[in-house]
């Protein structure tokens, strides 16, 4: 029978016992004695376990596997040994050395802690936030919410000129007059919670934006490439839209809110960062692209309220999706906006029910305001 | 007292099973999306724990990943909750009525403002560095008893954050009041087995480990003042420089002789003391040692992805760059891996070597009447530290 030297703890003390180990493996046990023990202790091979991840250089712990409130499923008792003949035959003779033993119960304790967790946090992002931003963003007092706006159309101007001083907005005081007029034409009769700040950016993207507190900037771009005025319209009207739903200013306090919380959720690894960067942004899609439908919907009401044709805003969709089949489209999920077709197909049904409709501009009016940064 | 009774603390741990280790965590890590990380954490720790060894018999970590996540589920509900809120009435009540966001200034203080909310955790940092050690002691072992430490997490957060705002309003002259009071509010509830550790000393005796720091302070000022006055940049320049040089081993210093005074002045039950005789020299040597040999490795990583990439780049042209693409990210992810992986071995793990070699428990017969502690119930796992990021390498 192999014999080997080793030391006892029995779990209820701190005192150190020398025993002697013996391997019986006949009747499956590992026995040992020693001058401070009443009688021999007996552990049965199979309940026989090795701690984990120590390190190699000859000592080696361990423990006994009992069914118990202790945290790792072990009896408190400890016995190690440095022989390595010993240890090499426990190692060869004890069949459940490295099993990993778990507490009953815990696989129902794991799924419902994980769901609870998955689903508030869930909720905080896509219920409590939003909810929490929109009531905000109702008690902002207007003036404050419009310095807001202006901070924020300001930085936009500084990132599109590249310069802290850029001054971009167009004066042509003709195209202004035609601007003022479509203005009008949408928003006459129509109850509004703001006063619009309408500008013409002078550069190249063909894209418009809707900032806090009722400001619009539209770039030269778009109306460059606009084939007609009721596409402007069209656009403005959308943009309107987002300023009555006062989507800026909610999505700025949303922002603030969950800024961080996915971080600390996905926490800091290897490539944490890109996983954070993507989630982030899957989330915030998915909050613009309603948004977007709600003022697509907007835009039409206000277009049928001024008995402007909503095909303008039709064929300024025709224009994005000619421009993305350039390039490789994104799925639906990716994207802050929901797909083209969809909205230009919508656009142009609404127009087929819509029954009179004028022009927005005249020829004159329509060409002062393509020309309003020259 | 005799030679005999004395304990030396040993470390058996090797830079080549640790990194192994560490690299195999911080790839599952990696795959599962910081999922094994709870995991990860806690296997490292059973290795250093288990490398920690004295009188022949080895520390034993009994936490397991399971509770680590589990702990961490309801923080990050608790937290995600508190934050959210927070962070939203912060910016909404800045917006309103602190900054006029028309003015770049007022801009910046908005945005700083996101950071500032970082003061609301504050209490909840202090808070979960008292549960994260109080769970460390609830699941360490040795000689088969368990270390243990009484509930106090909230009364520890209420102290410290009077002694840190004490500290910031004398600029830094109380910082050994704080360190020693929240030292042995810490100690003080700590147990190995039935036997209570005990902090005596006084918090006086700190200034002598803290001189380097105010030395290195008083550098720091003096240069700046004399510099600007004399209208000398390089005084200036240099000075400073110098002075940073001074604190940041005053740092150390002061962590390192802290310590020492600590552990002599802690005793075990009635009769067992310490003596902890770690160097400043030892722990920069480490550090400095450690960071020129990582530098030195990602180095040449880098070298070699840049070669790559050129060689990659001249061979499919301009046409197809997603393959080159992978390539750099997969080189980045690696280098990143091992970056972790390698300050394990060669700054953490050394240093915590050196901190238990040139440790020793007099009168160690005195352990053997010590009874084992009844498991703690309650002491759930640091989810909030895990959550919080906080606890560094292991």
């Amino acid at each position: 029978m192999l014999e080997a030297d080793g030391s006892f703890f029995d779990g209820s003390s701190a005192a150190k016992h020398k025993v002697t180990l013996r391997l019986d493996e006949a009747r499956g046990f590992l026995t040992f004695d020693g001058e401070a023990l009443a009688q021999p202790e007996e552990w049965p091979l199979a309940e026989l376990r090795l701690l984990r991840d120590q390190p190699t250089g000859g000592w080696l712990t361990f423990a006994l596997h009992i069914q118990g409130e202790d945290e790792t499923l072990h009896h408190a008792a400890r016995l190690s040994c440095r022989d390595g003949a010993m240890n090499a035959a426990l190692r060869r003779a004890a069949p459940n050395l490295t099993r990993r033993d778990i507490h009953k119960g815990i696989g129902l304790r794991v799924v419902t802690k994980l769901t609870l967790a998955v689903v508030a946090v869930l909720a905080m992002i896509f219920v409590i936030l939003p909810a929490m931003a929109t009531s905000l963003a109702y008690l902002m007092p207007r003036e404050r919410e419009v310095q807001f706006g202006q901070a924020v159309v300001n930085q936009m101007e500084w990132f599109l000129s590249g310069e802290r001083t850029g001054d971009l907005a167009c004066t042509n005081p003709e195209g202004l007059a035609a601007l003022a007029k479509m203005e009008a034409r949408l928003t006459q009769g129509r109850e509004m919670d703001y006063d619009l700040d309408i500008k013409v950016f002078d550069h190249s993207m063909v894209n418009a934006f809707a900032a806090p507190g009722g400001q619009i900037v539209l770039l030269r771009g778009l109306l460059d490439k606009a084939t007609s005025a009721e596409a402007v319209a069209g656009v403005l009207a959308h943009e309107i839209g987002h300023v009555e739903n006062r989507d800026a200013t909610i999505g700025a306090l949303r922002a603030a809110g969950s800024a961080g919380l996915l971080s600390m959720v996905l926490g800091d690894f290897s490539g944490g960062t890109l996983a954070v960067l993507v989630t982030e942004h899957l989330i915030s899609t998915s909050h613009t692209r309603k948004a977007e439908t709600l003022a697509d919907d907007y835009a039409l009401k206000a277009l049928a309220h001024a008995e402007v044709s909503s095909e303008g805003l039709a064929t300024f969709f025709d224009y994005v999706i000619e421009r993305q089949g350039q390039g490789p489209s994104l799925p639906a999920y990716l994207n802050s906006h929901p797909p083209s077709q969809a909205r230009a197909a919508k656009s142009r049904g609404f127009a087929a029910t819509q029954q009179a409709t004028s022009p927005v501009l005249t020829e004159a009016e329509w060409a002062a305001l393509k020309a309003i940064c020259d | 007292m005799s030679v005999s009774s004395d304990i030396h603390g040993q470390y058996r741990g090797s830079r080549g099973a640790l990194f192994a280790l560490a690299l195999k965590v911080a790839l599952l890590t990696l795959i599962t999306l910081g999922l094994y990380r709870f995991w990860g954490k806690t296997r490292i720790r059973k290795y250093i724990w288990s490398s920690t060894v004295g009188d022949g018999d080895a520390f034993e970590y009994t936490g397991t990943g399971l509770e680590k996540f589990l702990g961490f589920l309801v923080a990050v509900v608790v937290l995600a909750l508190y934050l959210g809120i927070v962070q939203m009435l912060l910016f909404f009540g800045g917006l309103n009525y602190g900054f006029d966001p028309a003015t770049p200034e007022g801009a910046l203080a908005l945005n700083a403002l996101i950071y500032i909310n970082l003061l609301a955790l504050a209490p909840l940092i202090f808070y979960a560095t008292y549960r994260a050690r109080r769970y460390k002691m609830a699941r360490t072992r040795w000689r088969g008893v368990r270390f243990g430490m009484e509930k106090g997490a909230w009364g520890y957060a209420l102290r410290a954050i009077g002694y840190t705002l004490l500290t910031v309003v004398t600029l830094g002259a109380l910082l050994p009041l704080s360190s020693f009071k929240l030292e042995k509010y810490m100690a003080d509830r700590s147990y190995f087995g039935d036997a209570r550790f005990e902090q005596h000393g006084k918090w006086t005796a700190l200034y002598g480990a803290a001189k380097h720091l105010f030395f290195g302070l008083a550098v720091v000022l003096l240069s700046v003042g004399a510099g600007a006055a004399l209208q000398a940049p390089v005084l200036l320049g240099g000075g400073v420089l110098l002075g940073y040089i001074w604190l940041a081993v005053g740092v150390v210093y002061y962590r390192v002789h802290a310590f020492r005074y600590m552990a002599a002045h802690r005793t075990l039950g009635d009769e067992i003391t310490f003596t902890a005789q770690p160097t400043t020299g030892e722990v920069i040597k480490i550090y400095i040692f450690g960071t020129l040999i990582i530098s030195l490795i990602l180095g040449v990583l880098i070298f070699i992805g840049v070669a790559l990439f050129t060689a990659a780049m001249s061979m499919v042209g301009t046409t197809s760059m997603a393959p080159v693409f992978t390539l750099m990210g997969v080189l980045y992810v690696v280098a990143l891996l091992l970056s972790g992986a390698m300050a394990l071995i060669f700054i953490t793990q050394p240093t915590i070597a050196h901190f238990i070699t040139t440790f020793t428990v007099h009168r160690a017969e005195a352990l053997n009447a010590i009874q084992q502690r009844a498991t703690e119930t309650g002491v759930d796992a640091e989810g909030f530290a895990d959550a919080l990021d906080i606890g560094g390498a292991i």
